[in-house]
């Protein structure tokens, strides 16, 4: 991009860094700003692919971490890279959700530590050019630490399109010259889509100088704050004073815009002008009074699609592809080693390539959950998805942004999951990340429509239709108990939301943000479906007593057999204290896809995929069950299912609650599921039985 | 009146704001203050109001906006 475009080279304010410090090897940099003012964007931008996510020490507020070097560092491969931190979006410094304490954190702590030697860090405030008083708020917080930083203004190319900001009829390098001059640091202007004029280097450059500086110069109006403040009263009138900061600043940009350089009339507030924009428009269809429910109940149904539909052929191919081809290559590479029908083979196929086809065939699902998430965010509905849905979840005192979540959770747990990131709070996001798993995914509904077909063959529909309503119930239930036990501190906040400008989203950004979540949930969940599918090879392959040799030992006789003996006395009170049921339950845990297979391999019966083995299948489950309920067969077999669909999901659920949460929350889980299921199986069985 | 009472499109001034403390400042913060110049954009169900502010629009839940009080401007022609 030229120097003449008009989103161009840094402008730095008129007097020069006289002195400076040697530049570290590795400058940590900390990207602030207000929520959907293009920070991620960005990000990405500076970053490309040399980024991860991580979690904030000691918290569940996820952290993207990046290498920034400028294309002249790579080609020139000097040593100097700048540690990038892409930290919760936020209003103020004066945190009201952890999230938001994580930023305010890491900018103090950065201003404390900048003073030491090799520990300089430089805050890149970005700047919404559409709403200026509002980032200007922030900037003057973060200026108030004390700490060095460059500004970044961003949404220039926006601000023409938003009809009625004070800015609309600026030049972004007229208004990033004026910003510069007014508040005395490095303005460096970027479009929406993260791009700096004069190449991303420009803000490289900006904020090596500000790095290198001795004594780096503040933001002009700005001192430290005289004394701490200890209450909201206290915390306002200090507010006030920055306030009237803004204001100045505001009102100094209009005069160095005004033709004339007289302050406009009213100076202090923008003139008000009550015009409709793109978005309004839309917003009248998509926000409106009645059409804005079912536009969002469509939305949700079209993702709801997407991750069951469209998802799951890719999931069947890749299933097919590595349980197919890729096997066979893996056991035909072995018998020419020689280690044919070892237990090294079995290690190798039924344990390391299980468990990576697993988390292979996730990723298709996971891919379209985070691309159609990121359109949504992008594009701007999500925001408007969360003001929509707000009354419906506020019972629940959880944002209209989980209901996304939880619905998508009805067609699989995993990106229902994933969708819990669009939530601002960690609080929030944990409370329905916790309540996601009682959802009833489609993998579910294969050991109902066996179960119900085989007990309840004339009415089938209406008993898996109620399964799906106790999902609900639980849903609700479970988010009541824990709002009034762990989650106390939950509350039912005012919904406020900037609603961002409509606009088309970017493709490089999203796909490179995709990128990066795939490879969160491939390094981060991936790794425990993989440990998870070895151990529970183990455990199939290890025989219980001595007639069998390692790795060729009936499940019935092995020690995972073993262990489903012992359990099954555990489920008698339920009905089905059975061996075929413990087993069953026991391979659910890996996956509920495969509750049905492990039912017919018990039986030693084929899969049911003709109507002969479905009979055969349906009658030994029916001797069963009658048989370990005491001739109540059809009770045993619907608390089986209520078990079915209150317990444990999957590992791959698991693996990413421990992703997302840690181990702590992810563990208290599994055990509430697991005494949740067996308990309401129990209650289902003697209420049934009895019937 | 309040915020779920003005008509679509009027101009209107922030005359008062009855939430509790903290939920007020955080308003402040984002630039809803005693005397910002606004107006409705948007009619949403069950109460809910969007309103423009600066350029910006807030979407504001139905029983925080019937806690906003607004006057309307007239402003002399």
């Amino acid at each position: 991009m030229s120097c003449h475009s008009p989103v161009s080279a840094p402008v730095v304010a008129r007097r020069g860094i006289q002195t400076r410090t040697p530049l570290p090897a590795r400058l940590r940099v900390l990207l602030v700003g207000g929520p959907n003012v293009g920070k991620s964007t960005l990000f990405n931008a500076l970053t490309g692919a040399r980024q991860h996510t991580t979690n904030a020490p000691g918290t569940t507020v996820e952290l993207a971490n990046g290498t920034w070097r400028t294309t002249a560092q790579v080609k020139a491969d000097t040593a100097i890279e700048r540690a990038l931190v892409d930290l919760p979006g936020t209003y103020s410094l004066l945190a009201r959700s952890s999230d938001e304490q994580v930023t305010a954190d890491a900018v103090h702590e950065l201003a404390q530590s900048s003073g030491q030697v090799g520990q300089r860090g430089v805050v890149v405030v970005v700047l919404d050019a559409t709403a200026l008083a509002r980032s200007l708020y922030l900037l003057g917080q973060v200026a108030e630490t004390g700490v060095p930083l460059v500004v970044a203004l961003t949404m220039l190319d926006l601000a023409g399109t938003v009809t009625d900001s004070p800015t609309a009829t600026m030049q972004p390098q007229t208004l990033a010259a004026v910003l510069a001059a007014s508040l005395d640091v490095p303005v460096v202007p970027v479009d929406s889509r993260g791009r700096a004029a004069g190449g991303l280097g420009a803000l490289a450059r900006a904020v090596d100088a500000v790095a290198v500086a001795k004594h780096p110069k503040r933001v002009a109006g700005i001192l430290p704050p005289d004394t701490a403040v200890l209450d909201i009263a206290g915390e306002l009138a200090h507010a006030e004073r920055l306030f009237e900061w803004v204001a100045h600043v505001t009102a100094q940009v209009a005069m160095g815009l005004a033709p004339d350089g007289e302050p406009p009339a009213g100076s202090g507030q923008p003139p008000h002008r009550p015009v409709a924009t793109f978005s309004d428009r839309v917003d009248t269809v998509l926000l409106n009074t009645w059409a804005g429910i079912p536009v969002f109940l469509a939305v949700v149904w079209l993702l709801f699609e997407l991750t069951t539909r469209f998802a799951a052929p890719l999931q069947a191919y890749v299933s097919q592809l590595v349980n197919g081809p890729l096997s066979s290559v893996v056991t035909s590479a072995l018998g020419l080693l020689g280690l044919g029908n070892s237990w090294v083979q079995g290690l190798l196929v039924d344990g390391v390539l299980v468990g990576v086809g697993t988390v292979l065939t996730f990723l298709p699902v996971m891919a379209v959950m985070f691309t159609a998430l990121g359109v949504l965010e992008d594009c701007g509905y999500l925001a408007r998805a969360a003001f929509v849905a707000d009354r419906a979840m506020r019972s629940l005192g959880l944002d209209g942004r989980a209901l996304l979540p939880l619905v998508i959770g009805f067609g699989c747990n995993l990106p229902g999951l994933a969708a819990t990131r669009t939530l601002p709070h960690a609080r929030q996001r944990l409370l329905t990340g916790l309540l996601i798993p009682l959802t009833s995914c489609s993998a579910r509904l294969t050991v109902y429509v066996l179960l119900a077909g085989t007990f309840f063959p004339h009415h089938a529909g209406t008993v898996i239709f109620a399964l799906y309503l106790t999902s609900v119930a639980l849903v609700l239930g479970g988010g009541l108990v824990l709002r009034q036990t762990a989650f106390r501190d939950v509350h039912t906040e005012p919904l406020i939301l900037v609603l961002p400008s409509y606009q088309r989203p970017h493709l490089r950004t999203l796909g490179m943000s995709v990128q990066m979540r795939l490879g969160a949930f491939v390094t981060g969940a991936g790794k425990i479906i993989v440990a998870t599918m070895l151990v529970l090879w183990v455990l199939m392959a290890l025989p219980a007593t001595g007639q069998h040799s390692v790795g060729h030992v009936p499940v019935a006789d092995s020690v995972y057999g073993r262990a489903a003996s012992d359990i099954a006395p555990l489920l008698a009170p339920a009905g089905f204290g059975n061996d075929h049921a413990a087993a069953a339950l026991m391979t659910g845990l890996v996956a509920k896809e495969v509750v049905v297979g492990s039912f017919a391999q018990s039986y030693a019966v084929a899969d049911p995929g003709s109507r002969t083995s479905a009979k055969s299948l349906g009658e030994a489950l029916r001797g069963t069950f009658d048989e370990s309920s005491g001739g109540h067969g059809g009770a045993a077999a619907l608390a089986f299912m209520v078990f079915v669909l209150a317990y444990t999901p999957c590992v791959a659920t698991l693996a990413v609650q421990k992703r997302l949460f840690g181990w702590r929350p992810t563990a208290a889980a599994l055990l509430g599921q697991l005494a949740t299921a067996w308990v309401l199986a129990v209650l289902v069985f003697q209420v049934g039985s009895r019937l | 009146m309040t915020l779920p009472e003005s008509p679509l499109g009027a101009e209107l001034r922030v005359t008062g704001v009855r939430l509790a403390a903290a939920d007020a400042f955080r308003l402040n913060e984002m630039g809803v203050r005693l005397g910002t110049l606004t107006h409705v954009t948007q009619h949403a169900a069950f109460g809910a109001r969007v309103i423009a502010v600066a350029g910006s629009r807030f979407a504001i839940d139905g029983k925080t906006a019937s806690l906003i009080d607004v006057e309307p401007v007239h402003r002399l022609r």
